[in-house]
């Protein structure tokens, strides 16, 4: 009998040819001397009144280097789901790549969305794919993964490790070298926070305001966290996932929130 | 006798192969002949496509931005929306979606692929007719293009459809270029687009009016709509202009009308 040829894979469709993909790049043994990979951080994802915020500086590093202050590690993969990278932008971009295709290809082709589930093994196998590289101490990638069903509407945030494995992330999540403080302020939040106890219910103008503390804070003991930038506007990334989709914070509302509650505070 | 040696004598006199080309056109007429149309017009959201089906949906998204409404065989329709989407994510995950685009997509791809199906009379023809719309930022940089079953491509300005039959097909046009106005908005044009779809669908006497279009019996009409919700079931799509996908759009609220 014939394979079962219209099945909604855009990595079928492609059939091996997505050379930039590590699976398909034969890697060096060891690195070349003096050289050093490109890495972003710091990335954040919790729950809020309404929905998941999630949150990433704008810096990318190669050893002490600072490659650029402008990129974007959350990225909106389809209208009910974002990817957030910590690790290495080439290959996480191209990963995002993928999975926009392969969810839009998906639905376009079966008629239905992918399934939460559908869309967390998508990424995890990319992530086993890139394990060979990541082993020989590059092209590594952390993501956050937040996304809703499409009937339910109830967005949760899941985080991976280097190997593939995905868990949720309840209330929150973090990724990314500057992830440590982040982390420790937002389970002393959740558990003692004043004056709303619980980030779940934090109102969406204190949520936003928080994103910024953190990774304003995560810029003050990690180098390789941009800080926010007024003279050149350059802000993080803020997106929300809620009940009506994907929703990106303006930077001007960025700059007022920051001027007014993070730096004369 | 086998298929090449059918086509041997084919190549061997024009005059057969040109009377082969001709049977299978009027075969493949005869055919869709009575296929529900499909009208697509430009509005401020975005491209509104309209018809009703009986068995299965006849319109699909195709790329961002991109979509097609088609009458045909549905095996047919399966086939040429799959050779579509599988070029249109090709070249945007290679490239870049900027690069997918309508023109592309019909004048390189598909319309040379549905003349040699046409043309290769010792095959089985492909049996389909289909509408495709790609927004642009405004009405006005919106794009509708017709393809038929031979690969001809035609362009429409504002409003094109497709119908099982050239009659049908006039008769829609008749009504979309006397009433729709431009630029319109959504629930503004969607009654048009029903009157315009039910004189494509029934004849003068079922929709209750003489051959001026003069209404000598409503009555006639109310019943025509009724069948019609009836029968069939709604199919209304806006490709969405800011979001680039295909976004459903009930109509029941026209046949509520007609029925208060």
């Amino acid at each position: 009998m014939e394979s079962w040829k219209n099945r909604g894979s855009f990595l079928d469709l492609m059939g091996g040819k997505i050379s930039v993909l590590p699976s398909s790049v034969s890697g060096p043994e060891r690195l070349p001397e003096g050289w050093a990979e490109t890495h972003a951080t710091t990335i954040l994802a919790f729950h809020f009144s309404g929905g998941v915020l999630v949150a990433g500086d704008r810096r990318a590093t190669a050893g002490n280097r600072i490659m650029t202050n402008r990129v974007e590690k959350v990225l909106e993969i389809d209208g009910s789901s974002l990817m957030a990278i910590a690790g290495s932008p080439a290959f996480a971009l191209e990963m995002a790549r993928v999975l926009e295709h392969s969810f839009k290809y998906y639905r376009r082709s079966q008629l239905t969305e992918l399934s939460v589930e559908g869309k967390l093994r998508m990424l995890s196998q990319l992530l086993k794919d890139n394990v060979p590289m990541a082993m020989q101490g590059f092209g590594a990638v952390v993501p956050l993964f937040v996304t809703q069903d499409s009937e339910a509407h109830k967005p949760q945030i899941f985080f991976y490790d280097i190997l593939g494995a995905h868990f949720e992330g309840v209330p929150f999540a973090v990724a990314g070298s500057g992830s440590v403080e982040v982390q420790g302020i937002l389970r002393y939040l959740d558990r003692w926070g004043s004056p709303v106890r619980g980030l779940a219910d934090l109102p969406e103008t204190q949520a936003v305001v928080l994103a910024l503390r953190l990774l304003e804070t995560a810029s003050f003991f990690d180098s390789a966290t941009g800080g926010v930038q007024v003279r050149e506007t350059v802000f993080p990334v803020v997106k929300i996932l809620g009940r009506d989709g994907v929703r990106t914070i303006s930077e001007t509302d960025l700059g007022e929130y920051y001027r007014a509650e993070v730096d004369i505070v | 006798m086998n298929i090449t040696a059918r086509r041997s004598i084919l190549f061997d006199e024009p005059y057969r192969w040109v009377e082969a080309v001709a049977q299978r056109r009027e075969y493949i007429e005869e055919q869709i002949r009575r296929s529900s149309p499909v009208i697509a017009a430009s509005v401020t959201e975005g491209i509104v496509y309209f018809t009703f089906y009986k068995r299965i949906p006849k319109v699909y998204e195709i790329y961002d931005g991109i979509a097609m409404g088609s009458i045909g065989h549905p095996a047919d329709i399966e086939s040429i929306r799959m050779l579509l989407l599988n070029a249109a994510h090709l070249e945007g995950y290679q490239r870049s979606p900027k690069d997918v685009t309508l023109n592309r997509l019909l004048l390189f791809s598909l319309s040379p692929k549905l003349k040699n199906a046409f043309e290769e009379v010792g095959s089985s023809p492909m049996l389909v007719r289909s509408i495709f719309a790609e927004t642009g930022g405004t009405v006005k940089s919106d794009r509708l293009m017709a393809v038929d079953f031979d690969g001809n491509v035609e362009e429409g300005s504002g409003t094109l459809s497709i119908a099982g039959s050239s009659s049908s097909r006039e008769r829609i046009q008749s009504v979309l270029f006397r009433r729709l106005d431009h630029p319109t908005t959504l629930q503004e044009a969607l009654p048009v687009l029903l009157d315009a779809y039910m004189a494509g669908v029934y004849d003068d006497t079922e929709l209750g009016q003489d051959s001026g279009g003069n209404v000598i019996d409503p009555s006639m009409k109310e019943q025509a709509l009724r069948r019609l919700f009836e029968e069939n079931t709604q199919n209304a799509c806006l490709l969405d202009r800011q979001k680039g996908s295909l976004v459903p759009v009930s109509l029941t609220f026209l046949n509520k009308e007609v029925a208060h």
